[in-house]
C-alpha cells in the first residue's frame, strides 16, 4: 500500500488530468441518468397534454444531453490515457535512470532478469491499473454509496438487510484480494525466472547449440513456464471466486427482502413497491460492485508490481558519489592502495587481503598471478565498481571516496577482460569513450589499438554496424575495439585487464609498444597472465590468493620471488614468449 | 494440421519473408491478415475443445438461470406476497435461493474453466515459441536484439492472455442477450423494433473504423515496446561498461528517445481505442432518443400505449449493453492480435539450417576431416573465407594460426555447422557434413568457445551441461582434468556454489576452466579449443594441456591459440590470413618455408 502511495507522486505533474478524467466520467454518467428523466417528462407532459412541440423540444434536449455525454466520455478517455501513459513513461524513465546508476553490487543483487521484468512488465501493469481506475473505478463506488443512501431514505424498513450484507461483501472482497495479492507477487517472481531463463538461453545460444542441449533447454524452460502457468492459474482463480460470491450474497439479500416482505406485507407494515425498489437498488449495488471489483483485480495485480518498482527506486546505491568535493583539479594519476581488503559477499571469503602499494604518475604497473588470485578485482576497485571493505585507495593523495564518481571514472580508461560492445556502428561504440571525439581522434585511437587495420577493410569502415554482443566480429577484433574505446579518452589512468588475450602476438606487441610511446604520462595497469605482456613494466605486482607476494621489476622479481620465477620458467619452456 | 501448414505458407507470402537467405526481417509495415492470426490462435485453443464446450454450456446455463431470477421475483410478488401467502413465499424463496446458488456455481465453474483454457493455451504457445527459438540458427540471433525477442514471450503473449480469458464468455452471453431482446422487441411492436435497430449499422460502422485504426496503433505500440525492451535488456546486460565510461547520461538520452516514441504510440493506441466506449454509448443514447421520440409520436397518434414505450426503453438499454461490451472486447482483441502477430512472425521464421530428409545418424566419428574449396560469407557481403583446402586425419592435432579476424573461428563455426558454407564442401569421415543429422554431428564434436558462457546454477550443473547423465564423480574427474578442481574446492559451497547469471561472480579464467571441464565431460570424438586458455595463467595452462593431451589421444583436435609454444606440437598448422589459407605444415616445415609463420614466430620471440 505504501509503495503505491509513493508511486502516485508520479501523477503529480498530471494532477489536472487525474482530476478531470473522473469528473468527465461523472458528467457522462449524469447525462446517462438524465435521459430517463427527460423521457419521463416527455411522456408525462407531452402525451398527456397532446403537445407535439413539447415532444420535439424534449427530443432535441435529449440529443443535446447525449452530445454532452459523448464529450464527457471522450474527454475522460483522453485525460485518463494521458495521465496513465505519461505516468508510466515517467516512472520508466526514473527507474531506468536509477538502474543506470546502480553499482555492480546493486545489479548483482537484483539480477538482470528481474530488472528487465520490472522496467517492462511491472510498469505496464501499473499503467493499466491507473487507466482503469480513472476510467471505471469512480463510477462503481459512486453508484454503490449512492444506492445505500437512497435505500436508507426510501426503504428504511429493509435497511437492516444491507447492514448485514455489506460487511459480508467487504469481508470477502478484502479476504480474496489479500490472497490474490500474495499470489500475484509470485506471478511476477515467476515472470522473473522466465525472463532470466530466456535471457540466458538467448545469450548462451552458442553453447546450447554446440552441446546440442536443445531438448534440455526446452525441458528447463518448460519447468519454469509450467510453474508460471500454474501460479498464474491459481492467482486468477482466486479472483474468479469473487464474482460468484458477490452475486450470491446480493441475491441472498433479495431472497431475505422477499421473505421479510411476505411477513411485513401481511402485517401491512410495508408496501410491495418498497420491496421492488429495494431489489432494484440491490441490483445497482451488485452492478457497481462487479464493475469496481473488475478494476480491483487490475489494482491487485498492480500492487506487487508497484512494490517492486519502488524497491528499485528506493535501493540505496552501494557506491555513493559524494555530492560535490569542491575543487578537484584534474587527476594526475598517482595511485596508492593502503591496506585494502575486499570480499564480494559481506561474510564471504576475502578476495583481496591487506593490499598495499604505491604508483607514481606515468608508471606502468604489471599485475600477474594465477587464475582467481584477485587481479581483476583489484582493477575493479579503482573505478569504484565496488567499494573496499577495509583500508583505502588514494588517487593523487585523495581517498577516491572523496572524489566525485564522474571525475574519477572519466579519468580512468578501463578495458575489461570480456569486451562488451553495443549494437550500433563502430563509431558509436568508440565514442563511448569520449562523445566529442573527432574522426581523427577515433582514427588515432584505433590505430594504437591495432583496430584500424581491420576497420579499414570493412566496407562501411567506422559506420560498420555491430550486432548485439558484436557477434559479427571475431574475439580479437572485439578486444581491439574495446581497447580503442578506452584509448579515445586519453585518460590519466589506464587499466588493461588481460585485454589482449585474443589478440595475436604481433598486434599485442604493437599495442604494448604504443602504450609506452604514446601514453607516456599515463599511469597504466596491465593485468596479464603472460610475462611477455608486462616484462617492461616499471613495477610488477605478483599476486597469489588475494595477497601481493612480490613487488618489483622483472629482474628483481626473478631474483627474489619464487612464484614469479616459477611462472617465468613454465612460460620460457612451454608458453614460449620470454626470450629477451 | 494441413490447415496450419497452409496458413503458415500464406503468412510467409504476406510477410515477404521466406527465402533461404532472408535478409533482416524488417518491420512488416504491410497490414497483416488478422483473420489468419485469429485462426492460428484458435488452432491453439482447439486442443482444449472439451473444456471450451463445457464452459460454453455453463455460460448458457448461468445466463438462463440469471434471467429466470427476475421472472420468479415477479411471480413471488404477484402470486404469493400480495395474496399474503407466507408459507408459499417461504417455499418459493427457497427455490429462488437454489436458482441463485446454481447460477453462482455455474458462473464460477465457467470462469474457472476459461481461466484454465486460456492460461494453458498461453503456456503452450510460450513453450512452442521457445521450441521454435531453439531450432533457429545463429543467423537469426545475430539479427535480433535479445530484449525484443524476450518481449514477444512476455508482453505480447500477455496481451493475448487478457483477451482470451474473457472473450469466449462475453461473446456467448452477449449473443444470448441480444437474441433474446430482439425476439421480445419484435413480438411487442415491429415498427419500434426496426427503429431501435436503426443505429445498429451505424454502431457497426464506427466500431469497424475504430478497430481498424486501433489495430495499426496497437501494432506500432507493440513494436515500440519491443524496441524499448531490446534497448533496456542490452543496457542492463552491459551495465558495467556504461558505468565505467560514465555513459549513464548518454544511455539515458537514447532511452529517452525510444521511451518518448512509446509514450506517443501508446497514447495514440489507448486514446483511440478508448473512444469506442463513449461513441457507442452516444449512439445508443441517440437510438434511445429516436425510439422515445417516434414512440411518443406513435402514442400521440394512438398507435401504441405508454407501457410499450417503457418496455422498449428497458429493452434498448439491455440491447446496447452487450453491444458495448463486445466492442470493448474487440479492442482488447486487437491488442492481443497485434501481440499474436509478433509471436507468429517469430514462429514463421524458417531456420536456414535444417537436416536433410535422408540425413544419416552417426554415433561415432573416426575424425577424418577434409575441407575442399570452402568459401563463406556471413551475410553475402565480404567473403570471410575463400577457397580453403585442408585435411585432418583421425587423431591429428591441427592448430589454426593467424591474425585477429582472419577467419579462424569461422572455420570452427562451419565445422560445427553453425552456418552453412556458400561453396565447396566439408567432409567428415568421407561424407559431406550436411549429410549428417545436425544434432549427431554437434554431439560428437566437443568445443570450448572463446566466450566461456555459463548459466545460472551450481558449478556441478554447469559442468554437467557437457553430459547430462554424468555422475558426480565423473564431473569431479572432468574438473580435475581441466585443473578446475583446485579453485572449486576453495569456493564457499564447492561444487554446489551458485553461479550468477552469465557467471558474474567468478573470474574469467575460472570460467574458462569450467567451460573446459564441460567440454572434457562431453567426451566427443573431435575436440575444438578456440582460445580456450587465453585468460588462464601459464602454470595452469600447462597442467590443462597435459590433461587434454591424455584425453585427445587418438582424437582429432583443433586448437586456436596465440601462444606459438602451444601450437608447436601440432601435427599440422594452418596459417590463415584474410580468409585464405596461406601456409600449412608442421612447425619445422613452416619455419623452413620462411614465410608468414616464420615471421610470426620470430616476432613473438623478439619481445
Amino acid at each position: 500500500m505504501k509503495s503505491v502511495k509513493k508511486l502516485l507522486i508520479y501523477t503529480k505533474p498530471y494532477t489536472l488530468f487525474v482530476v478531470l478524467a473522473p469528473l468527465l466520467m461523472a458528467l457522462e454518467v449524469t447525462m446517462d441518468l438524465l435521459q430517463p428523466l427527460i423521457m419521463q417528462k416527455m411522456i408525462d407532459n407531452g402525451i398527456a397534454n397532446n403537445d407535439m412541440t413539447y415532444v420535439v423540444q424534449m427530443g432535441i434536449l435529449m440529443i443535446v444531453v447525449a452530445i454532452i455525454g459523448l464529450a464527457g466520455g471522450v474527454g475522460c478517455t483522453i485525460y485518463s490515457t494521458r495521465a496513465s501513459v505519461n505516468f508510466a513513461a515517467d516512472i520508466r524513465q526514473d527507474v531506468f535512470k536509477k538502474i543506470g546508476h546502480f553499482s555492480s553490487e546493486n545489479r548483482d543483487s537484483f539480477g538482470t532478469g528481474k530488472l528487465i521484468t520490472i522496467v517492462t512488465s511491472d510498469i505496464s501493469l501499473v499503467q493499466t491499473a491507473l487507466m482503469m481506475t480513472l476510467r471505471v473505478f469512480v463510477r462503481g463506488p459512486l453508484l454503490f454509496i449512492g444506492s445505500i443512501i437512497i435505500v436508507f431514505f426510501q426503504a428504511p424498513e429493509l435497511f437492516p438487510i444491507l447492514f448485514v450484507l455489506i460487511p459480508i461483501l467487504l469481508f470477502f472482497i478484502i479476504l480474496l484480494s489479500r490472497r490474490a495479492g500474495a499470489w500475484f507477487k509470485r506471478v511476477q517472481e515467476g515472470m522473473d525466472q522466465l525472463n532470466t531463463k530466456l535471457q540466458e538461453s538467448i545469450a548462451g545460444i552458442r553453447i546450447v547449440k554446440a552441446f546440442v542441449r536443445k531438448d534440455y533447454e526446452i525441458g528447463l524452460f518448460k519447468k519454469v513456464n509450467d510453474s508460471l502457468t500454474k501460479t498464474m492459474t491459481t492467482a486468477d482463480q482466486i479472483i474468479t471466486i469473487l464474482m460468484p460470491i458477490l452475486m450470491f450474497v446480493i441475491n441472498i439479500g433479495i431472497v431475505i427482502a422477499l421473505l421479510l416482505g411476505a411477513v411485513r406485507v401481511g402485517e401491512g407494515a410495508i408496501e410491495v413497491g418498497v420491496i421492488l425498489a429495494f431489489i432494484n437498488y440491490l441490483n445497482i449495488i451488485l452492478m457497481a460492485l462487479m464493475s469496481s471489483s473488475m478494476v480491483l483485480m487490475q489494482l491487485i495485480r498492480a500492487f506487487p508490481s508497484a512494490e517492486r518498482i519502488q524497491q528499485v527506486l528506493e535501493t540505496k546505491n552501494e557506491v555513493e558519489s559524494i555530492i560535490d568535493s569542491g575543487q578537484v583539479s584534474a587527476i594526475k594519476g598517482c595511485v596508492e592502495f593502503k591496506d585494502v581488503s575486499f570480499s564480494y559477499s559481506k561474510n564471504g571469503e576475502q578476495v583481496l587481503k591487506h593490499i598495499s602499494f604505491t604508483v607514481s604518475k606515468g608508471e606502468q604497473i604489471g599485475i600477474i598471478g594465477p587464475t582467481g588470485s584477485g587481479k581483476t578485482t583489484l582493477g575493479k576497485l579503482l573505478p569504484r565498481l565496488y567499494d573496499v571493505d577495509h583500508g583505502e585507495i588514494l588517487v593523487d593523495g585523495i581517498n577516491i571516496k572523496n572524489i566525485t564518481l564522474e571525475s574519477l571514472r572519466s579519468s580512468i580508461g578501463y578495458i575489461a577482460q570480456k569486451p562488451i560492445l553495443f549494437s550500433g556502428s563502430i563509431e558509436n561504440n568508440l565514442k563511448f569513450g569520449k562523445s566529442s571525439a573527432t574522426n581523427e581522434e577515433l582514427a588515432i585511437a584505433s590505430k594504437h589499438a591495432c583496430a584500424a587495420e581491420f576497420i579499414e577493410r570493412l566496407e562501411a569502415r567506422f559506420d560498420h554496424p555491430l550486432t548485439q554482443g558484436a557477434t559479427n566480429l571475431s574475439g580479437g577484433q572485439k578486444q581491439r575495439l574495446s581497447i580503442a574505446r578506452a584509448f579515445v579518452r586519453k585518460p590519466p589512468i589506464l587499466i588493461l585487464d588481460d585485454a589482449t588475450s585474443a589478440v595475436d602476438a604481433n598486434s599485442e606487441a604493437k599495442i604494448l609498444q604504443g602504450l609506452e610511446s604514446d601514453f607516456d604520462g599515463t599511469t597504466t595497469f596491465v593485468i596479464a597472465s603472460k610475462i611477455s605482456s608486462i616484462i617492461h613494466a616499471d613495477k610488477i605486482l605478483v599476486m597469489d590468493d588475494g595477497k601481493i607476494v612480490g613487488n618489483g621489476t622483472h629482474h628483481e622479481l626473478l631474483e627474489n620471488c619464487p612464484l614469479y620465477q616459477e611462472i617465468y620458467h613454465t612460460q620460457a619452456e612451454k608458453g614460449g614468449v620470454v626470450v629477451e | 494440421m494441413s490447415n496450419q501448414t497452409n496458413s503458415i505458407a500464406k503468412m510467409q507470402q504476406l510477410t515477404g519473408g521466406g527465402g533461404p537467405k532472408g535478409r533482416i526481417s524488417g518491420p512488416a509495415a504491410k497490414a497483416k491478415n488478422p483473420k489468419e492470426t485469429l485462426l492460428r490462435v484458435w488452432n491453439y485453443m482447439e486442443k482444449q475443445k472439451a473444456a471450451l464446450l463445457l464452459s460454453t454450456l455453463f455460460v448458457i446455463l448461468s445466463s438462463l438461470l440469471s434471467l429466470s431470477g427476475p421472472y420468479y421475483i415477479g411471480v413471488i410478488i404477484d402470486h404469493y406476497i400480495i395474496p399474503k401467502d407466507v408459507p408459499g413465499t417461504i417455499r418459493m424463496a427457497g427455490m429462488l435461493l437454489g436458482i441463485y446458488l446454481a447460477a453462482s456455481l455455474f458462473t464460477w465453474l465457467q470462469t474457472y474453466m476459461m481461466v484454465n483454457v486460456s492460461l494453458k493455451t498461453i503456456g503452450t504457445l510460450r513453450e512452442d515459441l521457445f521450441i521454435k527459438l531453439q531450432t533457429l540458427s545463429l543467423n537469426f540471433f545475430d539479427r535480433h536484439k535479445h530484449g525484443d525477442l524476450m518481449s514477444r514471450f512476455t508482453n505480447d503473449i500477455d496481451n493475448l492472455n487478457q483477451a482470451l480469458s474473457q472473450s469466449v464468455i462475453q461473446i456467448i452471453s452477449s449473443i444470448l442477450t441480444v437474441a433474446g431482446v430482439a425476439i421480445a422487441m419484435f413480438s411487442l411492436n415491429w415498427v419500434l423494433a426496426i427503429v431501435s435497430f436503426i443505429t445498429v449499422p451505424l454502431m457497426l460502422f464506427v466500431t469497424r473504423q475504430i478497430v481498424r485504426i486501433s489495430r495499426e496503433n496497437f501494432s506500432k505500440r507493440q513494436k515500440d515496446l519491443g524496441e524499448l525492451n531490446g534497448f533496456i535488456e542490452e543496457s542492463i546486460s552491459g551495465g558495467e561498461v556504461i558505468t565505467l565510461f560514465g555513459k549513464e547520461h548518454d544511455t539515458f538520452t537514447e532511452f529517452h528517445t525510444v521511451n518518448e516514441r512509446l509514450r506517443q504510440s501508446a497514447m495514440r493506441a489507448d486514446i483511440f481505442s478508448g473512444l469506442l466506449g463513449p461513441s457507442n454509448n452516444f449512439l445508443s443514447n441517440l437510438g434511445l432518443g429516436l425510439v422515445i421520440g417516434i414512440g411518443t409520436i406513435m402514442a400521440l397518434k394512438g398507435l401504441i400505449t405508454v407501457g410499450i414505450i417503457a418496455s422498449f426503453v428497458t429493452y434498448s438499454r439491455q440491447f446496447s449493453r452487450p453491444i458495448n461490451q463486445i466492442s470493448t472486447l474487440l479492442n482488447s482483441i486487437q491488442a492481443a492480435l497485434a501481440g499474436a502477430e509478433r509471436v507468429f512472425e517469430m514462429m514463421d521464421e524458417v531456420p536456414d539450417l535444417k537436416d536433410k530428409n535422408d540425413a544419416i545418424s552417426v554415433s561415432r566419428f573416426q575424425g577424418n576431416i577434409k575441407f575442399t574449396n570452402v568459401s563463406f560469407s556471413y551475410n553475402n557481403e565480404r567473403k570471410v573465407l575463400q577457397h580453403i583446402n585442408f585435411e585432418a586425419k583421425a587423431g591429428e592435432m591441427i592448430a589454426l594460426v593467424g591474425p585477429t579476424g582472419s577467419g579462424k573461428t569461422t572455420i570452427i563455426n562451419l565445422l560445427m555447422r553453425f552456418y552453412d558454407i556458400n561453396s565447396g564442401e566439408i567432409l567428415i569421415d568421407g561424407r559431406k557434413s550436411k549429410d549428417y543429422k545436425i544434432r549427431d554431428l554437434r554431439k560428437r564434436i566437443g568445443i570450448v568457445l572463446q566466450d566461456p558462457y555459463l548459466f545460472s546454477g551450481t558449478v556441478m550443473e554447469n559442468i554437467r551441461y557437457g553430459r547430462l547423465d554424468a555422475t558426480d564423480e565423473e564431473v569431479i574427474q572432468a574438473a580435475k582434468t581441466a585443473s578446475a578442481h583446485g579453485f572449486i574446492k576453495h569456493l564457499p559451497d564447492q561444487y554446489n556454489t551458485m553461479i550468477a547469471s552469465g557467471g558474474a561472480n567468478i573470474s574469467q579464467g575460472q570460467k574458462q576452466l569450467l567451460s573446459i571441464a564441460r567440454a572434457i565431460l562431453a567426451d566427443a570424438d573431435i575436440l575444438i579449443l578456440d582460445e580456450a586458455t587465453s585468460n588462464i595463467d601459464t602454470r595452469t595452462e600447462v597442467e590443462i594441456q597435459k590433461g587434454i593431451r591424455n584425453l585427445t589421444e587418438g582424437k582429432t583436435s583443433f586448437v586456436i591459440a596465440h601462444r606459438l609454444k602451444t601450437i608447436e606440437q601440432a601435427n599440422r598448422i594452418l596459417v590463415i590470413k584474410d580468409g585464405e589459407l596461406l601456409e600449412q605444415g608442421n612447425h619445422d616445415e613452416l619455419l623452413d618455408q620462411r614465410g608468414f609463420y616464420h615471421g610470426l614466430y620470430s616476432n613473438q620471440l623478439r619481445i
